[in-house]
């Protein structure tokens, strides 16, 4: 029985999709079956990250209603065999979900796979409560900036009261990834510190991502960052990833730029 | 050495200004512990005369008001 985990985020455009779809592809190398699903009905995108536009024959919300199988809709990712992605529906409206539906979905992915990531749309209406509803652990993914913050807290809030398992009285765990993080700003007092980020949210943190324009060519190419192993933000989501598989990987400080400090302690000099 | 100084702040300020307006985003959604509850009630009460498919309270504030608004989505065969 594997563990179901939405990637969520409160307001769009941090990095969620991104995100998943690197985590899906490192959880993958590690040697974990993993699926991905988006969430995002409308506006479909996981499947253009991964480089799998071409090969979405049926959706989720197909295989919800029956008329197709989980197994028909699954699409095999082109870099790792462990790998699976069920697109979003493009063409129906969001209030096609519904609570028992997603739960058959759901309860049917996980035992067939290690981890099931759940693409959270941006927002918090009832998508977003549809994705976290049967949810066993979150993902917030946030920018060091107010109103991606203020927003994920939001979205962590109904996380923490729709969630069925904590209607259930059990715990979800919560975990933060702050993304696109950028070490001279933070150096210099113009960008939040990931400590204060996470004693205003109140939340365990299992990554940073520094900021890296390697991942907006690699989602022109639909290949997602991980793959690159020059790219610092595919690190970060290759240290993230083992993390979430269990092993034990020390929390590299990207928020101190050895290039920078190294021109900081030649200034003192000068 | 000023501009130093000034960038040091925004972040700071970043952290106050969230601080603040967390906390009281957190009061203003947090429903009342007693929600549930009373949300089963009222389907119960509402139930007796016209069937119910679901009830949404949500706990609404503008300004100084503060309100209960419930919205009944009627069961459409009953």
């Amino acid at each position: 029985m594997g563990i179901v985990i939405a990637v969520i985020s409160g307001k769009g455009g941090v990095g969620k999709t991104t995100a998943t779809a690197n985590l899906g592809l490192g959880i993958a190398l590690n040697g974990k079956k993993c699926v991905m699903v988006d969430f995002d009905i409308g506006q479909r995108n996981l499947d253009m990250i991964l480089g799998l536009e071409n090969r979405v024959v049926y959706d989720m919300v197909q295989v919800m209603d029956g008329e197709a199988s989980v197994k028909q809709a699954l699409i095999k990712s082109k870099v790792s065999e462990n790998l699976f992605f069920l697109a979003a529906s493009q063409t129906k409206d969001k209030s096609v979900l519904d609570s028992k539906k997603v739960q058959k979905l759901v309860t049917e992915l996980k035992e067939d796979f290690d981890f099931v990531i759940l693409d959270a749309p941006a927002g918090i209406e009832s998508g977003y409560e549809h994705t976290i509803e049967f949810a066993d652990a979150a993902i917030i993914i946030v920018n060091p900036e107010v109103s991606s913050i203020r927003d994920a807290d939001r979205a962590i809030g109904i996380l923490d009261s729709k969630s069925f398992k904590v209607k259930n009285g059990e715990e979800v765990a919560k975990y933060l990834i702050i993304n696109r993080i950028v070490a001279d700003m933070v150096q210099s007092g113009e960008m939040l510190k990931s400590e204060d980020i996470l004693e205003i949210l109140d939340i365990k943190l299992l990554g940073k991502v520094p900021e890296d324009k390697g991942v907006i060519d690699a989602s022109n190419q639909g290949k997602p960052v991980i793959l690159d192993k020059k790219s610092i933000a595919g690190q970060a989501y290759a240290r993230i990833s083992a993390r979430l598989c269990g092993q034990k990987v020390d929390m590299k400080d990207i928020e101190i730029d050895d290039a920078n400090l190294f021109k900081k302690i030649v200034g003192i000099f000068k | 050495m000023f501009s130093f100084f000034k960038k040091k702040r925004s972040a700071s300020v970043a952290k106050d200004r969230l601080t603040i307006a967390i906390m009281s985003d957190r009061d203003r959604t947090n429903s009342y512990p007693f929600m549930d509850e009373m949300k089963a009630e009222i389907i119960e009460v509402v139930k007796k005369y016209i069937g119910v498919k679901n009830i949404e309270i949500k706990k609404e504030i503008d300004g100084d008001l503060e309100a209960l608004s419930i919205d009944v989505e009627l069961d459409k065969k009953s």
